[in-house]
């Protein structure tokens, strides 16, 4: 075991090697960085490049490719149910986003003020983050069963009319967003009290001494400094947005339900890709998903940017 | 003894993961026979006794559940991995393109097997250069599943040969479904429009393709099962209940099926246990009969060998173990999947008696209709076909879509789709 014992130091011949070690100098650093760079080149890079080259090919996922150079992007161009998908995918977006920032900035805002059992309150909001989708989708559809569905027979008890929720185009969006909102709405509500709380208390002490009420100061104090943290969540939203599918399939089916209502853009090449063996009109889809979200974050960049190149010009 | 440097123990690591990496093997587990099924796909009980018979040539099946086509698909286009054998479900005939990645089975000799099978299922796991890609497993004949005390409540016919006779075509049933809901208002002869279709194309012998690869579903018998659902669901026959699928889509029918909304279904024999398990409170008062407009066959699944299989000939003495007359009495009795051999519809452990359809002997229905479907093409490209069909008829029913937009629609649905498969 003479190879464990501590070397002498290498003395005089050393300085020749110099340039030859420089080269590797920083060879361990890169091997220590490396587990990423490899696993992100094999499970990242490699099948973004390889869907490219899929999209251009017909193929089943078994049998060999055919080249079809340009043909599913000319299909998916004329395509109405995927600009359908689109269209869905951004209402279902809007439908779940907005009354989901209002509601968990008033869970928020409660969480703040000094109430009893904070901790068990904020465990509770975040719960359904981490609760199984699919699991939670049995009581959903249990929820909005058109027949024999709790809220229809609430709507019944109160006197109105049932609302077919899961056979109703806007019904199974509501159904979809609603779920989402559920979701999501904990967790977002923790990340604005988290952004409640960074909020200095001699600012409000200040605008209390200019005789600013609670309102006045929810809407000049609270909610612009709050502004980075609901940009967070907006974009957070966003990216979960252009990416529903389980919630859909769960709920309506991989069909999207009645008019093809459910079928957000990534149902639609699940579909495509998985259940009709399309793999190459998937890949397709993929990039025109991309491209959509791409077109999005641009949008949503420059909306974002506005105010503030609108502060520095004053 | 070379001293262990850290060094060194780093290289044989890197070795032995390299090598480990390269080396994948061709199938799942070598130095055995691995079987892929699905849970209620074939009889625990059945698999139990084969692994024991078996043991000798390694036989090993492992329960890949509702995955297994993903999984499928995903080791054969990575060419490792590999089952050597697997269970296939009516979408047999989207492998009937790659047939070359799997066994031909008569070269097994399972020509001598045939004359046990029924023909038609036999063709169905046939290729049409005549390969035959997959070894028949279950079947799935339809029947009207009914209510036989509503029925009997709504002063009806409600003995099976008395049903079975009163609703011989669907015009008859609809017919007898008016009568039927006008006594028990509120109630629905049938689930939906898209079983109509479903059931109508299932007593079909021709469906969406010709053998020449043409598509036929502009002609009549489409068009039939078309006009049928539509007339079911103006006369107000079905529930609309929409089973879609999903993982929670039939609630409200499982619901159905407890309250008695649902008065009848057609149906193939493998929805047995999902009302058995579903409205356990009805039990007994269910009955069977032949279904209306006669035999048919929806879904039914086969197990192939694939090709990199070492020892196919050990394999398909497993498959034709495992698939004999005498088991598939036995994985019907235990599972519920409905035989394909007419010698087990007479075995005495598939004709028993059932409670839950008040000591009726399923397995006489079931067979039946079995023994009646005529033989069929299936393309590959069926499934996809009917379910643009089913689609439209969903709108049709559920939204209040004009039908003559909806078969418009559904037939440029299938355009593109054909398109897309390089068809057209």
């Amino acid at each position: 075991m003479t190879d464990l014992l501590p070397r002498k130091a290498p003395s005089a011949p050393a300085v020749a090697q110099v340039p030859q070690r420089r080269r590797f100098r920083h060879l361990p650093q890169y091997l220590a960085i490396s587990p990423f760079y490899i696993l992100f080149l094999v499970f990242g890079a490699y099948p973004v490049f390889y869907s490219l080259y899929l999209a251009l090919h017909r193929w089943d996922g078994i049998g060999p490719m055919q080249w079809i150079g340009l043909d599913n992007f000319a299909l998916l161009v004329t395509d109405a149910e995927f600009w359908n998908a689109i269209g869905n995918t951004f209402i279902i977006w809007v439908m779940s986003t907005v009354p989901m920032t209002v509601l968990a900035l008033l869970i928020a805002l409660g969480l703040n003020s000094s109430i009893r059992f904070k901790g068990l309150y904020r465990i509770a909001y975040f719960m359904p983050n981490v609760t199984s989708v699919v699991a939670m989708a049995i009581v959903f559809s249990s929820v909005f069963s058109t027949e024999f569905g709790i809220l229809n027979s609430f709507l019944s008890a109160i006197g109105l009319d049932p609302v077919g929720w899961l056979t109703d185009p806007w019904g199974i969006k509501v159904a979809i967003s609603v779920m989402i909102i559920w979701r999501w709405v904990g967790y977002n509500a923790i990340i604005f009290l988290a952004g409640l709380q960074a909020i200095p208390a001699d600012i409000y002490e200040a605008a209390r001494i200019d005789g600013a009420g609670p309102v006045q100061t929810f809407f000049r104090v609270t909610l612009p400094l709050l502004r980075p943290v609901m940009l967070f969540s907006v974009v957070m939203s966003a990216i979960n947005g252009m990416q529903v599918f389980t919630e859909a399939q769960v709920l309506v089916g991989d069909r999207g339900g009645v008019q093809d209502a459910g079928t957000t853009m990534v149902l639609y090449f699940y579909n495509m890709a998985f259940l009709e063996n399309d793999f190459g009109y998937g890949a397709a889809i993929a990039w025109g998903i991309f491209v959509v979200v791409v077109i999005f974050a641009i949008i949503n960049w420059r909306l974002i940017q506005r105010p503030e190149r609108a502060e520095v010009s004053r | 003894m070379t001293a262990l440097t850290r060094r060194r123990f780093l290289a044989a690591g890197a070795l032995a993961f390299a090598l480990a990496g390269c080396a994948s093997p061709r199938t799942a587990s070598p130095g055995k026979l691995t079987l892929w099924y699905w849970t209620r796909g074939l009889s625990p009980a059945v698999l139990d006794e084969a692994a024991v018979r078996f043991a000798g040539a390694g036989f090993d099946p492992a329960n890949v559940s509702h995955d297994l086509r993903h999984k499928l698909l995903a080791t054969m286009s990575g060419g490792a991995y590999l089952p050597d054998m697997t269970m296939l479900n009516d979408d047999i005939a989207g492998y009937f393109g790659d047939a070359d990645q799997f066994v031909d089975l008569n070269t097994m000799g399972a020509q001598r097997l045939r004359g046990d099978y029924l023909p038609w299922k036999w063709e169905a796991g046939t290729t049409p250069d005549g390969r035959l890609l997959g070894f028949p497993v279950d079947t799935g004949p339809a029947a009207l599943f009914y209510r036989h005390d509503l029925f009997a409540q709504a002063g009806m016919p409600s003995e099976p040969d008395d049903v079975a006779r009163a609703v011989a075509t669907w015009e008859d049933y609809f017919a007898f479904g008016e009568e039927l809901q006008r006594a028990l208002p509120g109630r629905y002869l049938i689930t939906d429009a898209k079983t109509v279709f479903t059931y109508s194309m299932a007593q079909e012998p021709r469906k969406y393709m010709d053998r020449q690869g043409r598509f036929i579903g502009d002609e009549e018998p489409v068009r039939r099962a078309w006009e049928r659902a539509l007339s079911a669901v103006r006369k107000g026959l079905t529930a609309g209940y929409f089973d879609n699928g999903s993982t929670t889509g039939s609630v409200d029918r499982h619901a159905a099926w407890t309250n008695g909304t649902e008065l009848s279904l057609v149906n193939a024999s493998w929805i047995t246990g999902e009302i058995k398990e579903s409205a356990p409170t009805t039990a007994g008062a269910w009955r069977l009969c032949r279904s209306p407009g006669g035999p048919g066959n929806q879904g039914g699944s086969f197990i192939a060998i694939t090709r990199y299989c070492p020892q196919p000939q050990a394999a398909f003495e497993i498959v034709s173990w495992l698939l004999s007359p005498t088991n598939q009495a036995r994985h019907y009795a235990d599972v519920g999947i409905f035989p394909s051999a007419p010698a087990a519809f007479t075995d005495v452990t598939a004709r028993q008696p059932d409670p839950f359809f008040g000591g009726q002997i399923t397995a006489d229905v079931f067979g039946e209709s079995a023994k009646g479907v005529q033989p069929a093409y299936f393309s590959p490209w069926d499934i996809d076909i009917s379910n643009c069909f089913t689609d439209e008829l969903v709108n049709v029913e559920s939204a209040g879509k004009d039908p003559q937009q909806a078969w418009r629609d559904a037939r440029s649905a299938i355009d593109r789709l054909l398109q897309r498969s390089g068809v057209l």
